[in-house]
């Protein structure tokens, strides 16, 4: 996996989530995060009611979505009473990526896992809450309601 | 070959490219000793006065025998040595007094500091970074210091943001010399990479020091502890 991982293009790597590994393997295990594309699972952070979605298409990039950028996924687990339900295929605005994302000032900023926020094809909120830190560069891609209800702006 | 690159020399001085053709025969038309005198480290004048006292500082230099130190005649001593591949054996100790620039000092064989370029470019990040250090304090970090800063963002908020984390690791290179930050946002750990010379950071300030035996510590990232890491 250590030299395969280093192979930030490939389509075979998806954006890796934190595994605990043994750790005399870790000098190896160097993972690369990638971007999210087709199979990626990712986690919900508003309360539409869904947990899970696996992306099934990423609305911008050939190599697959980042940080502000939107997707399309499939539900694969969902609360009993929610506004979605398990096997809707839903968009979704990815607020928090593993793979860091460069800011004009030279910084760069990563997250330890993937998660959306589930909207319409018109990009406006399905849930009402969104929970845990989103990042600055939602504003440029015109996200305000999410930045709005976030609990904290990285 | 020797001869050849007498020619050049020669005609680097007198800038006449048909001298060039005279020499191509073997006979050579002028006295040696004048022969001798263009052999000189090419005394074409240096077009200012900078590196008039470059080619003085040369000449110091090379009458010790020492090599070079100074960046700064790497030029100079570039084109001296275009001119002194193949004449090594010849010995002068006679001074040139019909050359109008400089005094030339005697021939002697030197090193040159090679790979000059790198060395004008670290001169330059030390200087960078003298200029930042002058201006603002900051500090020493290491991996495994708590650190607190504020920072500046541009991106549409001119709002001073603190953040509170440990830093994880340190990557030196000049003026880039970048640290990786960990902190706990909001229960969700964010790492950030941040320029240590970064204009946007106002201030900052080490809570802590941690002792550790690693540069790197990426294993921060499995062990997740709940208190501030």
């Amino acid at each position: 996996m250590g030299s395969v991982g280093n192979n930030l293009y490939g389509g075979i790597n998806s954006s890796a989530e934190t595994v605990t590994r043994p750790s005399h393997c870790d000098a190896i295990s160097q993972q690369i995060r990638t971007f999210i594309q087709m199979r990626t699972n990712l986690k919900v952070v508003d309360n539409s009611g869904a947990k899970r979605v696996m992306c099934i298409q990423s609305l911008r990039g050939k190599k697959g979505a980042r940080l502000g950028d939107m997707i399309i996924g499939s539900v694969k687990e969902a609360q009993p009473r929610g506004k979605v339900k398990k096997g809707d295929v839903v968009y979704g605005v990815v607020v928090r990526a593993a793979m860091k994302k460069g800011r004009s000032d030279g910084s760069e900023v990563q997250f330890d896992d993937n998660a959306i926020v589930i909207v319409n094809n018109k990009g406006e909120l399905i849930g009402t809450r969104v929970f845990g830190p989103v990042p600055h560069e939602l504003r440029k891609k015109k996200h305000l309601k999410i930045l709005a209800l976030a609990e904290h702006i990285v | 070959m020797q001869s050849l690159l007498r020619n050049v020399c020669r005609a680097g001085n007198r800038g006449a490219a048909a001298r060039l053709l005279e020499f191509a025969a073997p006979v050579a038309t002028q006295p040696p000793s004048s022969a001798i005198k263009h052999l000189r480290p090419c005394g074409f004048t240096p077009p200012t006065g900078l590196d008039q006292f470059l080619c003085v500082q040369n000449r110091f230099i090379s009458r010790d025998g020492v090599p070079a130190s100074s960046g700064f005649c790497a030029k100079v001593l570039m084109t001296r040595g275009l001119s002194t591949v193949g004449t090594a054996e010849v010995a002068e100790d006679e001074d040139d007094s019909s050359s109008p620039a400089v005094e030339h000092p005697p021939r002697i064989k030197f090193k040159r500091p090679d790979k000059t370029a790198r060395h004008i470019m670290n001169i330059l990040n030390k200087e960078a970074v003298e200029k930042v250090r002058t201006e603002r304090e900051i500090p020493d970090v290491q991996p495994g210091c708590i650190i607190q800063m504020r920072l500046q963002v541009p991106e549409n908020k001119r709002r001073e943001s603190t953040l509170k984390g440990i830093v994880i690791a340190r990557r030196n290179a000049g003026i880039n010399t970048t640290f990786r930050l960990r902190r706990l946002v909001a229960g969700v750990g964010v790492e950030s990479v941040f320029p240590l010379y970064s204009p946007n950071i106002k201030e900052m300030k080490i809570l802590d020091r941690k002792k550790v035996r690693r540069a790197k510590l990426y294993y921060l990232r499995d062990r997740m502890n709940a208190l501030k890491k």
